[in-house]
């Protein structure tokens, strides 16, 4: 039902009366309104300039700008598909399809004619371990097949009407404490149910009268085991549970600890036997590891990490301002205020060699250097928390898990340069950043940490949040400053740079979340300490969100000079389902893809730009011979294409012309002379854009051509290697076939007929490739050929 | 003060001043396109690249400040190149004509939707003008030239092509105008032309001589000028008095007529080379006179004249018309007496002829929707019929009714586009970068005075920034990079956007997506002679 008018008005004032009316307000109150009517009304839109400084023509090129803002209203539910890297190198083009046949959308439309369903692509989900996912509101479902689509749906519409689905559960407390159970509520945990897991577990608790504390803790960077559940017990290793489902969680805690009551051994018993039978039988469905237990999942995948940035990890919950204290949290501020000048703040810093983690890795030192020369009274910090790379969640994780870390990171900061004022950039797609970030300044300024005088200091330092409205070129610094003024998120030219000239024309340090998150433990353990760490040239360690095709992903910090083949062997696992390794795909969109035959390569800014690829933001994932590199360059390169803001030339149109190429060669309809002009073009976009994701955009086309260039070659030949693009394959019924008729009754498009007891036949006329015969085909008698 | 070298020249300018600027003082032009002086300095277009010698990168020259110390190369085939790929860029997304097809079908390249607006306008005598800007017979060429603009048109498959061939001899039908404006206000150079011959070339080339300034004698053989437009086309399809009419206009411009005089060898080297400073070959059919009474040979490896100066091997002699090829239309030989008048301009060094502009952007054929939206500028009537027939005429009525027909294919910023400008002096290739698909065309003709065709528009935001500093409404950008585009905010006209900025934004739009309804002439006219843009640009290496 559209709102009325009197409504509009109404809710219009009472936004504009909340977030004000000055033209910086413009996307806040974008925001609101489309909390309010899930999409935004025309006549709120003309409302907003009525009663505020908003102009018609900047409410409209907000509006239109951010992916975030609706025009049409939504269904009654949003089904958002994940086209992350993971998700798609894993189907997820698949499962969007499956999904619009299911809701019968024609193309263009996004909501279906009942008017339930919403169907949108996210960039990420940052739930890559479980690719390919979708979200349904609230609900992620994740490792989708196309084949699996209507029972999700069937299931989603079951648990959202009923209205028990959701409870809160409050537990009762005891006398004695046995011990700890630590659950991770990141976002992917909470992803693949670690809130179901939690909310059974307290139900136990409850029921049991066993009395140990429950602790939510943030992201462990296991996300390739999630949820996971930690015992703690006194006197005893503590114990993982990985991959832990609710109806396992009684047995987990009754084999820890011993509950109260009339059916304690007979309990005890239940356990025992269900214990053995799970070590000894395989498949499992949740496995146990000791911590200090070798050749585990989780030790060999936590071995050759560091952790700097995400310190404590899996330990602290991310609110607990008493936890960070006692984990030495804010005395590094406390040393810089008390002991150290502005400058030797500064100074420590370049000392320690840290470069900014946002992907093009300037000396941070030299950044806070420059905003602190700038002879002006109001400075600004910000932290770009706006991460959209598909398969990069560092960000979140570290806004999600360490709060405090990265707001005493931006005190800091603020300290050194002079500034008084910070910023929280956090794209709108993280709410649970957000509300965390948000509780923990909350925590801060009750506790003197921000606000007036810090800490007693006479250093004074306040910080908001802005939520970013979805655009991926706001991470670039002039866009995201841009956007924070109320405008369209458009890169400005540098010079002036944000240290000179930045948010409303005041200096500006704008560093990424993960650059604060490392400020703290540079100044606790000294900056050599951090220097010691890494390469020559690349100090400290990087966080990587590790994900594709390896037996384990997840989140990841390791030291810089670290070899991909240590990530991909040690860390990972190796490459899943016995393939061969390929390659990594290294900083999203904006990196490249490294071949198989620098296995060897060690990772740090350097070098990883010396082979055509870049740090960017930390994506980091891993390729195996059943990926098409062709496929995975037009992956990336639509990713940026879509998300060029449209400013400049190379980029709006070069971009496009570039992924029109790119069709055609997947398609095999390409000569020799496109690809040298598709490289050519490349080159030019590199040189001619005006910011870095125009000018990094061709990078993932430049280093499959560098190292796949077979590939490209075979596609105009008509054949795709890997049997990945579409244009190129066809799918066969072999004689394997015992016409059992699943295929014919599930094809959705009526290419195969249904012949009981007789070798089935696919009409490459009706086929549309969906590849939903070869899933459910139970004797794989189907193959792509 | 800043010190910096540009293309290896040192310059000194003061601080706040751009490379662009800094370039500028040291004469070295670059080209930009979404830069306006004045304006906030947001570069989009990427056109004003330049290369920073030290580091090896581009950057937009407009706005990057002067630095000190700075090593820029503006001038080298790798800039030319960067620049000429924004070009090319920008045009694979640029659906609009330069020309109509109706003037590129036309052998003389008239402006005809202009001269359609005119009539339109009941301003017959400027349409009179702009059509003697490339035809000197439109009266005679009214009734004989088989019209290739009319089988162009693009009205042709939606009801049957506008008469632009009778429209074209209506501006000259009355007398009182015919004789009006035949000579513009020039200076005479002194020079002296002879022109052989008086068929269409000959009388073209004679009119163009003479509005040049130059003094022009024309010979022939027979008794009365006219040639092949007297002695081999019957009076029932060219009345005899319509015939007469244009060359007493050719008479009246002071030219003098030598007829019944024979150009024989002789007469030719002994009388015409030495007495005049040029002369025009216009005999028409070999067959009438071989060339070799010039002096002139033709051979296998070549030709009697240049294809583009009409020059032959003797200095100062030209020749044009059928002589070059035989069976031409009249219009095409009366278009190369233009020419040839043209090239003894430069032969004799009186004139600088403004550089035409030579490239153009043409799109095709129009889809249904298409024609819908060139419609919206036009009268919906079916082709106008003359009540007396062919041969009479239309009427100052039926002329505007027809006219009206006209669906304006052409841009309205011929000479000030600036995508066409540099796209001629860069030579780019247009079709480099095409899309499989391009966009449809639209027009917004709603504004009393400006029309705005997006498909033109390059997206620098001049027209946002100007129409927002002073309109309630303004123009707005909508969507996000490569369908962003500029439009009216909550789907309002552009007449409610533009209430006051119009003028602005047409002036300050860099291509024809913003024009004055009213449009500009081209420059590529005799009548006009500084240049309005540099000559082709040459690299250096």
């Amino acid at each position: 039902m559209l709102p009325s008018p009197e409504n509009i008005i109404q809710t219009v004032e009472q936004i504009v009366a909340k977030r004000g009316r000055s033209v910086d307000a413009a996307i806040p109150i974008l925001q609101d309104i489309q909390q309010e009517f899930n999409y935004l009304p025309e006549e709120a839109l003309k409302h907003v300039c009525k009663i505020t400084e908003i102009t018609p023509s900047r409410i409209t090129g907000i509006a239109t700008f951010y992916t975030q803002f609706r025009h049409k209203p939504s269904g009654k539910h949003i089904i958002r598909v994940c086209t992350g890297t993971a998700c798609h190198v894993k189907g997820a083009s698949r499962v969007f399809d499956a999904i619009s046949r299911e809701l019968k959308l024609t193309i263009g439309e996004e909501t279906d004619p009942e008017g339930l369903f919403t169907l949108e692509k996210v960039a990420c989900l940052g739930c890559c371990t479980l690719a390919p996912v979708i979200k349904i509101d609230d609900i992620t479902y994740g490792h989708i097949l196309p084949e699996k689509v209507s029972e999700i749906m069937r299931d989603f519409l079951t648990k959202s009407r009923n209205p028990n689905h959701k409870k809160a559960v409050v537990r009762s407390f005891t006398t004695e404490v046995m011990g700890e159970i630590r659950i991770g509520l990141g976002s992917c945990c909470v992803a693949s149910g670690s809130a179901e897991v939690k909310e059974e577990l307290e139900k136990i608790l409850r029921e049991t009268k066993i009395n140990v504390h429950v602790k939510q803790v943030g992201c462990v960077g296991v996300c390739n085991q999630v949820p996971i559940m930690e015992i703690i017990k006194p006197g005893q290793e503590p114990a993982f549970y990985a991959k832990i489902k609710p109806e396992e969680v009684k047995a987990v805690v009754l084999s820890h600890f011993r509950p109260e009551g009339f059916f304690n051994r007979l309990k005890n018993n239940f356990v025992n036997t269900f214990e053995n039978a799970v070590i000894e039988g395989e498949p499992t469905s949740f496995r146990k590891y000791a911590a200090e237990q070798r050749d585990t999942p989780i030790s060999e995948f936590l071995g050759p990490q560091m952790a700097i940035a995400s310190e404590n990890r899996g330990v602290v919950k991310p609110c607990d301002i008493n936890e960070y204290l006692e984990g030495g949290g804010f005395s590094a501020l406390k040393k810089c205020l008390n002991t150290l000048t502005p400058q030797q703040v500064v100074d420590e810093i370049t000392l320690s060699g840290l470069r900014g983690r946002g992907g093009a890795g300037f000396p941070t030192g030299r950044k806070w250097q420059m905003v602190k020369d700038q002879d002006n009274a109001v400075k600004y910090i910000i932290c770009n928390g706006d991460e959209g790379d598909p398969g990069a969640f560092m960000d979140r994780m570290l806004l999600e898990s360490y709060p405090f870390r990265i707001i005493e990171g931006m005190l800091i900061a603020g300290y050194a340069t002079g500034a008084a004022q910070g910023v929280f950039y956090i794209r709108a797609e993280y709410p649970l950043a957000v509300k965390r970030i948000n509780e923990a300044l909350l925590i801060c300024r009750e506790n003197g940490f921000i606000g007036t005088s810090v800490m007693n200091s006479g250093f004074s330092f306040d910080i908001r949040i802005f939520e970013g409205a979805g655009a991926f070129v706001c991470g670039e610094e002039t866009a995201l400053i841009a956007s924070i003024e109320g405008e369209r998120g458009i890169p400005r030219m540098r010079p002036p740079y944000p240290a000179v000239k930045g948010l409303w024309g005041k200096p500006t340090l704008v560093n990424n979340t993960e650059t604060f998150s490392l400020v703290s433990w540079i100044f606790r353990h000294g900056a050599e300490a951090f220097a010691k760490t890494g390469t020559s040239g690349s100090k400290g360690t990087k966080v990587f969100a590790l994900a594709g095709k390896v037996n384990r992903g997840g989140l990841i910090e390791v030291p810089m000079g670290i070899t991909i083949r240590q990530i991909v062997e040690e860390i990972g696992g190796g490459i899943a389902d016995d393939r061969k390794f390929k390659a990594v795909q290294i900083g999203g969109p904006s990196g490249g893809c490294i071949p198989a035959s620098m296995y060897d390569l060690p990772i740090d800014f350097e070098e990883l730009s010396k082979v055509g690829a870049m740090m960017g933001s930390g994506g980091l994932i891993v390729l195996d011979d059943s990926d098409c590199m062709v496929d995975i360059a037009h992956y990336f390169l639509s990713f940026t294409q879509d998300q060029s803001c449209g400013r400049c030339t190379f980029c709006r149109i070069g971009t496009t012309r570039m992924l029109e190429l790119l069709d055609k060669i997947r398609s095999g309809k390409a000569k020799t002379e496109d690809l040298t002009h598709l490289e050519k073009l490349a080159e030019s976009t590199r040189q001619g854009s005006l910011c870095g994701l125009g000018k990094t955009a061709p990078n993932p086309v430049l280093s499959t051509l560098r190292y796949f260039r077979h590939e490209y070659e075979a596609h105009m030949n008509g054949h795709c290697p890997s049997g990945k693009c579409l244009p190129l394959i066809t799918y066969k019924i072999t004689d394997d076939c015992i016409g059992c008729t699943k295929c014919a009754q599930r094809c959705p498009s009526e290419a195969i007929g249904f012949k009981p007891y007789e070798i089935h036949v696919i009409d490459m006329e009706k086929c549309i490739k969906c590849d939903i015969c070869r899933q459910v085909c139970p004797v794989d008698a189907v193959e792509v050929v | 003060m800043i010190k910096l070298t540009i293309d290896n020249t040192p310059v000194e300018v003061e601080e706040g001043t751009t490379v662009l600027q800094s370039a500028a003082v040291l004469g070295i032009e670059i080209p930009a396109m979404c830069y306006l002086e004045g304006h906030s300095c947001h570069p989009s277009c990427m056109v004003c690249m330049v290369k920073d010698a030290d580091k090896g990168s581009y950057f937009p020259s407009c706005a990057m400040p002067a630095a000190e110390g700075m090593n820029i190369i503006a001038s080298s085939p790798d800039v030319f190149d960067i620049r000429r790929d924004a070009l090319e860029l920008l045009l694979s997304d640029h659906v609009g004509d330069c020309e109509a097809p109706c003037t590129l079908s036309c052998p003389a390249g008239m402006d005809i939707p202009l001269m359609n607006r005119y009539i339109a306008n009941g301003e017959f005598d400027k349409a009179l003008d702009i059509v003697r800007n490339e035809i000197a017979l439109p009266l005679i060429l009214g009734y004989i030239c088989p019209a290739p603009c009319e089988k162009a048109c693009r009205r042709k498959p939606i009801d049957g092509a506008v008469s632009i061939c009778l429209l074209k001899r209506f501006t000259a039908q009355d007398t009182g105008r015919r004789l009006q404006n035949l000579m513009p206000d020039v200076a005479k150079t002194g020079k002296k032309i002879a022109v052989i011959g008086t068929g269409p070339a000959g009388l073209s080339a004679a009119f163009y001589l003479l509005r040049a300034g130059h003094d022009c004698t024309l010979f022939d053989k027979n008794e009365l000028a006219g040639g092949a437009m007297r002695y081999n086309i019957t009076e029932d399809k060219l009345p005899r008095e319509m015939l007469d009419a244009e060359i007493e206009c050719i008479s009246r411009m002071g030219a003098i007529f030598q007829l019944n005089q024979p150009v024989t060898p002789d007469f030719f080297e002994s009388v015409i080379i030495p007495r005049f400073d040029a002369v025009i070959l216009a005999t028409g059919n070999r067959n009438n006179q071989p060339v070799e009474d010039f002096g002139l040979t033709v051979g296998k490896d070549h030709e009697l004249a240049d294809k583009k100066t009409l020059k032959t091997q003797r200095p100062g002699v030209f020749a044009c018309g059928n002589m070059i090829r035989e069976h031409e239309m009249a219009v095409r030989a009366a278009a190369q007496g233009r020419i040839a008048a043209t090239e003894v301009g430069t032969y004799l060094n009186t004139h600088v002829v403004k550089a035409k502009i030579h490239f153009n952007s043409s799109f095709g054929h129009l889809t249904k929707p298409e024609q819908e939206e060139y419609l919206k500028e036009s009268s919906p009537v079916i082709p106008v019929e003359p009540f007396g027939g062919f041969i009479a005429g239309y009427s100052e009525a039926q002329a505007i009714a027809e006219a009206r027909r006209c669906l304006h294919c052409d841009c309205r910023k011929p000479s000030s586009c600036k995508l066409r400008i540099y796209a001629d002096q860069y030579s780019v290739n247009r079709k480099k970068h095409l899309g499989p698909e391009r966009n449809p065309f639209t027009k917004s003709v709603h504004h009393n005075l400006i029309v705005y065709e997006p498909e033109k528009c390059i997206r620098c935001g001049l027209c946002v920034e100007i129409s927002t500093r002073e309109e309630s409404l303004g123009l707005t950008y909508i969507g996000r990079g490569f369908d962003v585009r500029i439009g009216v905010p909550f789907d309002e006209t552009v007449s409610a956007a533009l209430k006051k900025t119009a003028e602005a934004c047409v002036k300050a739009c860099p291509t024809g997506a913003m024009a004055f309804k009213e449009q500009e002439e081209r420059a590529s006219t005799l009548k006009g002679i500084t240049l309005d843009h540099p000559q082709p640009l040459t690299q250096k290496t």
